[in-house]
């Protein structure tokens, strides 16, 4: 187990490694000059520009700015940003990092227990009507866009209805479209895993003695069967957090909400290359990092999976 | 006996203490603007989110009234020098920095030294240096002092010009403390500021909001309120309803959200309305698209805009019709330029005659611009495309890459615009069209038009100037160098409660003396 | 994405009379496929149907709500929405059909060669495809859209990218399943050549799940398409997009719901579509995971 685990976080350096260069490369390769952004009006001063320059040492060779710059980052520094004059990318970050994750562990709190119950109810009365309902709603669900889902509740819930506020962030009120929002695909996903994952646990033997064995149904199924499939359920909702960061990015567009998701879309559209950087590193790590701990769960429960060259399907 | 009378003076306390510390004394002006500043620093702005922050904290020689004059700020009076170019400036006596020291003459100069000083990153500022003796030395690092500048004594100061400067006086500087950096160190706008102001820096969440403080030591008198609150909102539908919620007290909006605040007769009577201290004008560079060479093709261009179907239908009203490159509530400005009219049966004409009739002859050209004018740019391919037959295809680029290119006279056909930096019409006239000027993007020159300029920038007296100025510009407009296209104002609205705060041309507002009641 | 035992996956429906009889009977997939046939409908014959030229503009008649003339209305410049989300269909359609052609190819290609060869081609594909995956793909297209400035060609070259690592992964399965079966060794030991086996043996018996794949997988395609056009990266004016016109849209939400929520509505039924087809085709040739 040691072994698979010290295997895995060696595989996790090559992809980090990737992700840096070409991250690093797909930055400086955007159309558009960063010291023209910061001269932003006065792009005629040239004796300007070349003082940016060299300040921020972009007069350097790329390979010389790449080296530098993960030097640094390897301690921990990662510069300073380009848009937020004398600013450290790190302090730039700081208050999109309290929001972002909140927002997704929040929607991810709504949407497990909610898919998991839907999809175990769907599949208990299976061809009923709960299961048709359920399955539209699933399907509804995976479907629909985040942003056009939004654009529907806001028109109801803000406009039409008047309860709840449009956008923004900082109070309960203003947290509800938004993280409800991220919740309900999220739901929908983990509702048809359980409900697939429900129907097979009931076919299961140790269901059928239970039953033989006299207990009632509820006990048979919430004891019993549900029990079962929770752990399958939590694996998958690794992959599926690591989704939901990427639907963060459109979600505090739209509610304005001051996230690491928004800023990165915010810096990428302003060259301000540091911060672009910092935050799409961040998000890989993070990424890689849920993928790894979900196969050693997955490793964990099933010993076949260790073996060289399983992964996720 | 002594337990009743404690009781009675509580009772009586509660109602007293409540007055005191209700919410109602509590009262902080909440306004919005749509991003960051990129800094708020005096010596590096450049935008006008963080000019709107700076105004409030630092001051000049001068401040300028919502109908664009000059009222004196920091200079109480100035005069010509009689010997040479320049200007001997009276400063303001008795006026304290936020820091707690006196406002004096060697401030004036270590702002102007640190505005020019190589390592430095000089914005708006520095560029109405350019004259003073001494600056390209400073610049260039051959100096470490600016020669021009002379400390007469604790306030008067003299600055010299190496040519006439005659608008100097007017332009806008932030004096800063020079003492802050040695009580505070160099990231010393982190912390706190610099400035004169009626209001101070608090704290800056980035992202979410830039505070200020009241400055109750503020030499024009305490400011009413209790500080300035600058939500960052990028939206203005999003600000819009905050401002419905009550979460702001004055709304700055963008041009998408004028339907909504205009066509709502709730807001009739908070709404701010007034024109931008800005030229709007069609680029048409002569050297990258050969047909721009003919006046006629420029003249046809002009005739196929349907401008008041812009002001209507894309502005809903909150628009005027330009007819040259001056601008009311800016002296210098020209009345009686006759006026545009959206003509396509004469612009048709127009183009046949110049050769390219129906567009036959004429390449495909790109129309550029940023984010903002996407709706605009996309109207006017489609409505070329219509009238005159042109193959106009819509590109929208990236901000800071277009300025550059445009700068260097690179784009051959793209709408823009220039707000003014001072409160004259050269601003305009000489900044934008002189042949000689970094910011003549379009590349259009004329030496007749140029000796005028010229001639004016020299000239002290208003009448004379705006006399060469109407000249100039009737050369402008003959010529076609430019379609000018609607200038669109300012909207805003404001809570009834809310008084004496409006909307300067230039964009920004003055909270001195804002009211809350 | 439920974890099948791979070998289930791997047949042909034998009957096509039956599998169509059990299509018709299965709501779910008649519903997907009507939406998706009406949709390519529209996409083709948008320049018939669209009563309106897309791009024309008419500013005193902007925002105007539905009448006879714009039956849902106009949108900022006056163009009638009804048409403009008519040929905005079309490029949702161009849009996933070339991302879908491109990956398959690709990753089928590099899937089965992968599964069928092992060794350091599979050691190679397999490792690029972990990258791939480690980078979270949102990020990817928007980066590479970036790069290379706005464009329906570049939206296409960015989903594909993101795209083909699925497709390449799921055919290695599928194939390392394939090639330990009786006739797969049977043609080995006649001496076919390998990429005869590859396309007259293997491929004809994994192309159903990747059809699944595939009709799934549009459905994705289309919401990231107009994800990207949502935040500016995607097709560029005039050329009308779903996304660009809820981005529109959502500024005007209050005063004017109709282009939001028509386009909004649009996209939604759509991909439902394409997805309510997926699952119907999973259900039917799978009938492992029939959980009926």
């Amino acid at each position: 187990m040691t072994m698979f685990l010290v295997r895995r976080l060696l595989g996790l350096v090559p992809v980090l490694a990737v992700a840096i260069v070409l991250t690093f490369a797909a930055l400086q390769s955007l159309p558009g000059d960063p010291v023209a952004v910061m001269l932003s009006d006065h792009s005629a001063d040239v004796e300007l520009a070349a003082r940016l320059r060299a300040e921020y040492g972009l007069d350097q060779p790329m390979w010389r700015q790449f080296l530098t710059y993960v030097t640094h980052v390897v301690e921990g520094d990662f510069g300073l940003s380009f848009r937020f004059v004398h600013t450290p990318v790190i302090e730039v970050l700081a208050d999109g990092l309290k929001v972002s994750p909140l927002l997704a562990l929040a929607a991810l709190a709504i949407a497990f227990p909610l898919g998991a119950f839907a999809g175990s109810y769907a599949a208990i009365h299976r061809n009923r009507w709960p299961d048709t309902a359920v399955i539209l709603f699933l399907v509804a669900g995976i479907s629909i866009p985040n942003f056009a889902l939004a654009t529907f509740l806001v028109y109801v819930l803000s406009i039409k209805l008047g309860v709840l506020p449009v956008a923004g962030w900082g109070s309960f009120d203003r947290a509800v479209l938004p993280v409800l929002i991220l919740a309900i695909p999220c739901a929908a996903y983990l509702a048809r895993l359980a409900r697939a994952l429900m129907l097979e646990v009931l076919q299961q033997d140790y269901v059928r003695t239970a039953r033989a064995k006299g207990m009632s149904e509820r006990v048979v199924v919430w004891r019993h069967a549900f029990r079962n499939i929770l752990v399958p359920l939590l694996t998958q909702t690794g992959v599926i957090f690591g989704g939901l960061l990427s639907t963060t990015f459109v979600v505090e567009t739209i509610f304005n909400i001051p996230g690491l998701g928004r800023l990165a879309i915010q810096s990428i559209f302003a060259r301000d290359y540091p911060v672009a950087m910092a935050i799409i590193l961040l998000f890989t790590l993070f990424y890689a990092l849920i993928n790894l701990t979900v196969d050693l769960l997955c490793a964990a429960i099933d010993p076949r999976l260790r073996a060289e060259g399983a992964g996720r399907p | 006996m002594a337990f009743r009378v404690l009781r009675r003076a509580a009772t009586l306390a509660i109602p007293v203490a409540l007055v005191i510390w209700s919410p109602a004394n509590a009262k902080t002006l909440r306004v919005n603007i749509n991003a960051d500043p990129s800094q708020i620093d005096p010596l590096t702005y450049s935008e006008l989110n963080s000019y709107q922050v700076l105004e409030q904290v630092y001051e000049g020689f001068t401040s300028i009234t919502p109908d664009g004059r000059a009222l004196p700020a920091l200079a109480v009076s100035w005069a010509p020098l009689s010997s040479g170019y320049g200007f001997r400036f009276n400063l303001r006596e008795g006026v304290k920095f936020h820091s707690g020291r006196l406002f004096s003459a060697k401030d004036v100069k270590y702002t102007f030294e640190q505005l020019l000083k190589p390592g430095g990153q000089g914005g708006l500022s520095a560029q109405f240096l350019g004259n003073v003796i001494g600056a390209a030395d400073l610049k260039a690092g051959r100096a470490t002092d600016l020669a021009g500048v002379k400390i007469v004594d604790e306030h008067t100061i003299e600055v010299s010009f190496t040519k006439p400067d005659v608008l100097f006086p007017i332009y806008e500087f932030f004096f800063m403390d020079s003492g802050i950096v040695a009580e505070l160190g160099a990231d010393w706008m982190t912390k706190s500021d610099a400035g004169t102001g009626p209001f101070t820096f608090k704290q800056w969440k980035r992202g979410v909001e830039v505070d200020l403080a009241a400055n109750p030591g503020y030499w024009g008198g305490a400011p009413k309120v209790d500080g300035v609150q600058f939500l960052i909102i990028p939206t203005g539908d999003t600000a819009l309803s905050q401002y419905d919620a009550g979460e702001l007290d004055l709304v700055n909006l963008p041009e998408n959200s004028f339907r909504r605040a205009l066509s709502n007769p709730a807001y009739q009577s908070q709404t701010i309305k007034v024109p931008k201290a800005q030229v709007r004008y069609m680029g048409m560079n002569q050297n990258l698209y050969a047909p721009f060479k003919d006046k006629r093709v420029r003249e046809a261009i002009s005739l196929s805009l349907d401008r008041d179907a812009m002001i209507k239908g894309l502005y809903n009203g909150a628009a005027f019709p330009l007819n040259g490159q001056t601008v009311p509530g800016i002296p210098g400005y020209n009345p009686d330029i006759p006026a545009l009219k959206y003509d396509p049966e004469r612009a048709k004409a127009l183009l046949a005659e110049a050769g390219f009739a129906g567009g036959k002859g004429m390449p495909p050209v790109e129309i550029q611009c940023t984010e903002p004018f996407r709706d605009e740019i996309t109207y006017y391919a489609n409505q070329l495309g219509k009238v005159l037959g042109m193959q106009v295809i819509p590109k929208v680029v990236e901000r800071a890459t277009f300025i550059k290119s445009m700068n260097a006279g690179e784009v051959a056909f793209f709408p823009w615009s220039w707000t003014a930096d001072y409160p004259d019409a050269m601003t305009f006239l000489g900044e934008m069209w002189l042949s000689k000027s970094p910011f003549n993007r379009p590349r259009w020159s004329n030496a007749a038009f140029d000796k005028l300029i010229d001639q004016a920038s020299t000239e002290p007296d208003d009448a004379k100037r705006f006399a060469l100025y109407r000249q100039a510009e009737k050369i402008l407009m003959d010529d076609w160098a430019t379609a000018p296209l609607p200038a669109t104002s300012n909207i805003a609205l404001r809570k009834p409660n809310v008084k004496n705060v409006t909307v300067t041309p230039f964009g920004y507002s003055v909270f001195q003396d804002a009211l809350i009641q | 994405m439920t974890n099948p035992p791979l070998a289930a996956l791997a047949f042909a429906p034998s009957d096509p009379g039956r599998f169509r009889r059990r299509f018709v009977r299965d709501p779910k997939a008649c519903a997907g496929a009507a939406i998706v046939l009406l949709l390519v409908a529209i996409a083709i014959l948008a320049p018939a149907l669209a009563p309106h030229p897309y791009d024309d503009t008419d500013l005193l008649g902007a925002w105007a709500p539905p009448s006879w003339a714009h039956w849902v209305g106009t949108d900022k410049l006056g163009r009638d929405i009804l048409s403009r989300l008519l040929f905005g269909a079309r490029t949702s359609l161009v849009v996933s059909v070339s991302v879908l052609g491109i990956t398959l190819t690709v990753g089928i290609t590099l899937g089965m060669l992968a599964g069928y060869l092992g060794g350091w081609v599979d050691s190679a594909v397999s490792r690029l495809v972990d990258i791939m995956f480690a980078f979270p793909d949102v990020v990817f297209a928007i980066l590479v859209t970036a790069v290379l400035g706005p464009s329906m060609l570049t939206v296409i070259a960015a989903l594909s990218m993101v795209w083909w690592p699925g497709i390449a992964r799921l055919t290695r399965a599928l194939v390392l399943v394939q090639r330990n079966e009786m006739f797969v060794e049977a043609a080995i030991v006649c001496g076919t050549p390998v990429g005869r086996i590859l396309m007259r043996h293997i491929l004809p018996n994994i192309v159903p799940p990747l059809i699944v794949r595939a009709s799934i997988g549009i459905g994705f395609i289309i919401m990231a398409e107009a994800t990207l056009s949502l935040l500016g990266l995607g097709v560029q004016e005039p050329q009308p997009s779903w996304g660009s016109m809820i981005r529109d849209g959502l500024e005007a939400l209050r005063t004017d719901p109709y282009l939001a929520l028509s386009g909004s509505a649009m996209l939604a039924v759509t991909i439902i579509g394409f997805n309510l087809l997926g699952d119907g085709l999973r259900d039917l040739l799978d009938p492992k995971l029939q959980v009926r």
